[in-house]
Formats: structure tokens, sequence, C-alpha cells
């Protein structure tokens, strides 16, 4: 699948549609994310952004549609071989587990691929011995963008830290997972402004690790900063879509933000 | 940390540090190697304790605590296999004393005159874990895919139930008029269970062992097995199996969104404890001589579970010492006769109030996270969904309202 400025697609989403009851969160949603993308999904609260990424990533089921990372329909696989097939997510309210450490927590990420099973655990049997060294190296290649913040806190359980290191170690553990296509959702929600210039600078190096991000971001200044496109979503329905400037001069785009007068004036 | 912190952390005692560093570090400090095999070292010399006090100084208590002791090591290690899916995996077991009995009555029919089988110890040990991994399979694979509360109350049907078949299949079962097996067939003896089970062939040329009288043997196979599922526990806690389980019973969604197969990692730790359970009912049954029905009613599940929330969800030492202190504390407080019980419930009580986490737990209890979250995680899909109507906090308000903003008024505004 070629495009026209001969990226691959990672994520193409087609007629992606979920019904809940009578309301319709996602509505024919439409998107192509190409490899070494940060595409950015902007929208007012409650207009489905989380429910797109829900179903990307398994956590619910499309009414209709289709969802392909690089050509493979992940539609009716469960989350956690989605995980597998190669899509990592962070989450709005952040979801690490509070009772394991910050290292436990980042080598949840590597569950998916590492080899280790209760028996070789407990034999010592040296393919386990191995998968779990691989899988601790792997979290010190994980933390290499938040290096100074969680290297001294990896022993610490995840309930002690932060609210910023606690974003930083699910960003942390999604890479552990060693994704193609990272999903973050709000990454940048309930930081201060110097914490979010460096949330700029970490999506943009993992970018150029060659990481293809799909994000949901409420704020603005750094969604124009950081995007190569942006889409914008309003009552489940996208709107708009296109470079950042495009977008935000689409009169469309304001009315959903500010509605019809502000428009109009 | 400045270097002049780090350097006040160093001069601290080390107890006092191991002291402030709370449930978790002493857990992590009473599991390691060092503190758990001196333990089962000197633990294993009771027997010659007790032995010492009745030869020299004409005490007569001796054979009645080491009784007491291997009952304590028989439901330490029943606690422990109640906290791998309890307290790691969070899944709300409550007819878990029926692995137990299963153990005990699989154990029982192929090693008496029953059904007149008299099975080697391998086998006999082969059977139990196949039969109780055949029941956990049965129970596991239609219950584990439900939410929390339903899964308890399967769990808690299958234990009535299996009680119920253990008491009534003394004659042949009868379903819709239909008579299924001969007219003498006896399985599980009804009420009175099954007697003169085989205990397990001891060679007598073992060095202590052979000689030893039957409940130190049976202490030490209790102590010796308590150690083995010590050893389990801690090996899974530490690598990929275990971190799957505790990551489940936080934040199921976070989990499956890393990849785990909940389901599979659910029926993992369901089927691993009640091997272990069924194991501990063999043996019981072997050290007893019987499987009696009245071994494991509803209030063994509660006793158990009182031990493991009394040490403490998830945490290994702690479901040790809870086992001891609830086997021994009715003993010791003998003297008290009839007020034995309400001491006992007010010990209970006051631990509750002042450590809700147990003594050695670092998950709470508190209704919001009942039993690690079980049931509020297994109810996460249905929050996220909840978390997709558009309730606007202030905060968020006030941040739309600047993001808004910064889009129309100040397109040139950087971060």
């Amino acid at each position: 699948m070629e495009t026209v400025s001969g990226r691959k697609t990672v994520l193409e989403i087609r007629g992606l549609t979920r019904r809940f009851g009578g309301l319709t969160a996602v509505d024919r949603f439409d998107v192509a994310v190409n490899e070494g993308e940060i595409v950015s999904l902007v929208g007012p609260n409650g207009a489905g952004k989380t429910t797109v990424f829900n179903l990307i990533s398994g956590v619910l089921r499309p009414t209709a549609g289709s969802v392909r990372l690089l050509g493979r329909e992940l539609v009716g696989q469960p989350a956690h071989r989605i995980t597998h097939h190669g899509v990592a997510r962070t989450f709005q309210n952040i979801r690490v587990f509070p009772q394991l450490t910050v290292r436990e927590n980042i080598l949840l990420g590597t569950h998916h691929w590492s080899r280790s099973g209760m028996l070789g655990s407990v034999t010592f049997w040296p393919r386990t011995l191995r998968a779990e060294r691989a899988a601790r190296a792997e979290v010190h290649t994980a933390i290499d963008l938040f290096r100074e913040r969680l290297e001294a806190r990896l022993d610490d359980p995840a309930f002690s830290l932060s609210y910023a290191n606690r974003r930083r170690t699910e960003m942390a553990r999604a890479l552990a997972a060693r994704p193609k296509l990272l999903l973050l959702d709000e990454p940048a929600a309930g930081m201060n402004p110097y914490e979010r210039i460096e949330v700029a600078g970490l999506i943009r190096s993992m970018r150029d690790r060659g990481l293809t991000i799909f994000l949901i971001e409420h704020h603005m200044p750094l969604v124009m900063e950081i995007s190569d496109r942006v889409v914008v979503m309003d009552h489940g329905v996208k709107i708009a879509e296109g470079l950042p400037k495009e977008v935000h001069s689409n009169p469309r785009v304001v009315e959903a933000y500010l509605g019809r007068r502000a428009a109009s004036a | 940390m400045s270097a002049q912190a780090q350097a006040a952390e160093v001069e601290k005692p080390r107890l006092q540090r191991l002291w402030e560093s709370g449930p978790a570090g002493w857990n992590a400090a009473l599991t390691k190697p060092y503190v758990m095999i001196p333990f089962f070292a000197v633990a294993a010399t009771a027997p010659f304790v007790t032995q010492f006090f009745v030869d020299n100084f004409g005490w007569t208590g001796g054979e009645f605590w080491v009784r007491i002791l291997a009952t304590c090591a028989m439901y330490a290690t029943l606690a422990l296999s109640l906290n791998l899916v309890v307290g790691y995996a969070g899944l709300l077991n409550l007819g878990f004393i029926a692995f137990f009995g299963i153990g005990s009555y699989a154990y029982a029919l192929v090693a008496s005159e029953q059904l007149h089988q008299h099975f080697p110890f391998w086998l006999a040990l082969l059977t139990v874990a196949g039969v109780a991994i055949a029941f956990s399979l049965i129970i596991g694979v239609p219950s584990l895919r439900l939410r929390g509360d339903y899964l308890a109350i399967v769990t808690l049907g299958f234990g009535l139930v299996m009680r119920e078949l253990t008491l009534d299949l003394d004659r042949p079962p009868t379903l819709m008029g239909h008579q299924l097996g001969p007219n003498g067939l006896n399985i599980t003896g009804g009420t009175e269970g099954i007697h003169q089970v085989d205990a397990f062939r001891i060679p007598k040329s073992l060095p202590v062992l052979g000689t030893a009288p039957h409940s130190w043997v049976y202490y030490w196979i209790f102590l010796g097995f308590l150690a083995l599922c010590v050893f389990l526990l801690t090996r899974w806690r530490g690598t990929r199996t275990g971190r799957a389980w505790i990551a489940i019973r936080e934040d199921e969604l976070a989990a499956r969104a890393m990849g785990v197969n909940t389901f599979k990692y659910r029926l993992l730790a369901f089927t691993a404890s009640a091997v272990i359970a069924a194991v501990v009912g063999m043996i019981n049954a072997a050290w007893l001589f019987n499987a009696y029905p009245g071994n494991y009613d509803v209030q063994q599940t509660v006793l158990v579970f009182i031990m493991v929330i009394l040490g403490g969800l998830g945490s290994i030492p702690g479901a040790i010492i809870g086992a001891t202190l609830v086997t021994v504390l009715p003993f010791v407080l003998q003297p008290l006769i009839f007020y034995r019980y309400v001491v006992f419930s007010l010990i209970l009580i006051v631990v509750m109030i002042f450590r809700p986490e147990g003594l050695l737990g670092t998950v709470s209890m508190r209704p919001r996270k009942t039993l690690g979250g079980t049931v509020e995680l297994l109810t996460a899909e249905s929050t996220i969904e909840a978390s997709e109507l558009p309730a606007v906090t202030d905060a968020e308000a006030a941040d739309l309202e600047a993001a808004s903003g910064a889009i129309v008024e100040d397109p040139e505004w950087k971060l």
C-alpha cells in the first residue's frame, strides 16, 4: 500500500462506526496514517476520539468498518492479539499498575513478545532465563527518553510516582512493547507548560526512532507544533483533515469548537 | 535526591530503614532465600524440640503440638494457594475449599478399599493433579470469562454442589427416574466419608523419616510442600507470569492493552491454585487415613479467607503468619474456654480496623477496590464507555476554552 508521497500506510481506517444504543459515537470515520508520521486527532469533548482509539486497540468492537495495520485486518481480533500485531497505546486517565514497581510496569510492555512461562521460571530453564534477561534489558532501552526522570524510580511502586512520571512510565511501557503504531491518548493532559514542551520533544524523538504516532490532544498549540497532519472530529464524524495550518482556519472546525455565532462573527 | 539526603539515608540503621520501607519492603525482605531457608530449617526441628521438653520436663503436650504444627503447615499451604488466586490474580474463588476436598477424595478413592485400588504414590499424585485440573477447567473455562462478582457466585455454588455430591454419592445417582449404575454403588461413602485410606509408604530404611512417629512425618511432608509452594510462588511472582497476574488484578483493561491474554492467565492462576489445594487435600487424607465431608464445608473456606486477609492479600509471609495465627490462637486461648472465640474475633476485628490491608498486605480491602479491584476492574470496559460521555469538569472546560481560544485568536501562540 503506497501513498502519493511514497510512504507505507501503517494504519488505515475505513467506515469505522460504533453505536452505543441510540448514540452513534463514531460515524463512518476514515483515516490513514503513514509510516513515520505524527497525526493528531482533535475535537471537542465527547466527539468520539477516545472511542476511535478503543476501537483500534480492541477495547471496543466496532459496529461496522475496518481497521488495517500494515494491511492486516484488526477488527474482530481480541485486544491482546492487536497489541501483538504492533499497536501500543497509552490512556487518557493514566492506567499504570499502581502496586507494581516502575520496572515491572515497563516489563509488562515486553509481555507479548517475551517467551517466559510458568514451568520455565520454576525449573530455571535456560530459554526462560534468557527471555527474562532480554525483557529486563529492554526496560533500559525503553526508558532511554525518560532516563533522568525514571531511572532512579525504577524500583518504586507506581502509585508513589508523580502525575507526570506516571505518564512517562505509561509511555515507556508502550515503547517496551516495540510497537509499529503508537496511540497516545492526551499525552500532555494535566501537565504544566514546561512538561508540555518536554512531551512535544518526546513525541518527536519517538517519531525519529521510526515510530508512527497517532495521538489525541486537546492542547492546540502542542498539536499545531508537532503534527504532520491533523484530523478533526465532532459528534463522531470527521469534519476536517489536513495540514495543521489548513485545519486551523477551517470554518467548520472553528464552529465545532465555539459554536455557530463565533464562526460567523 | 541530594547528596546530603542520600548520606542521611545511609546513616540510618538497617532495621530502621527496613521498618520504614512499609509492608512492600517487609514482604520483599521476608521472602529472601536467606530468610526463608533458615525459617524452614528451624521449623523442621520443631518435633525434636517438643520431644526434648517431653523427655526432660515431663511435658505431655508433645504429640498434640506437633499435630497442631502440622495443621498450621497445611493451612499455610492452603492460604498460599488461595493467595495465588485471590491475592495475585484477583479472582474471588469462594469454592476454593472444594479443590481441597476433591484432592482428598481422589486420593482416597485410588488408595483404599472403597474402589479396591491401591495406587503407588506417584501415580496417585498424578491422578489427584489430573482430577484437580479437570475440575478447574470445567469450572474455569465457562466462568472465568464472567465479571468478578459472577465468578464468586459460580465458585460458591460449585463448592456447595461438590459438598452435596460427596454426601449423596453413597448410593447410585438417580436422574429423572433413571438410576445410573448398579444398586450397591457407593463412591464417596456419604456422611461417613472414606476410611482406612492408605498412608504414604515411606521406606523404613530412610534415616530419620523411616522411624519417626506418624504425625512427625506428616508435619515434615506438609512443611516440605509448603516450602515448595513458597518457592513456586516467589518464582512466578518475579517473572512474566506473576507480573501478568498482578497486572490483571490491578487494571484488567490496561493488561489487555499490553498484550496479556487475560482469560489464559486467569485460568492458569485458577488451575495452579486448584492443583496445590488438591495435593494438600491428598496429604491430609493420607495423614488422617480418611476423607471426611466435614473437613471441607463453607466454614473452611471462610477460615482460609480469614488467614489470607489477616496476613495480607498477595503476601507470601503474610499467608504463613495468618494461617499460623488462626490455627494456633484458639489453642493458646484454651484456658479462657468459653471466651476464646470472643477474644479471637476481637483480635481479628482490631487488626482489620487498624490494618485493613492485613498484617503484611499492600492491597487494601476497601469496598471500592474489593479484593484488589476485582469487581471494579472487571467492569473497566463500562467505565471507559462512561468516560466517553461529555462530562466536562471545570478544569477541562478551562482547558478547552484555552485550546479553542488559541485556535481562533492566537494562531502564532507557541508552546
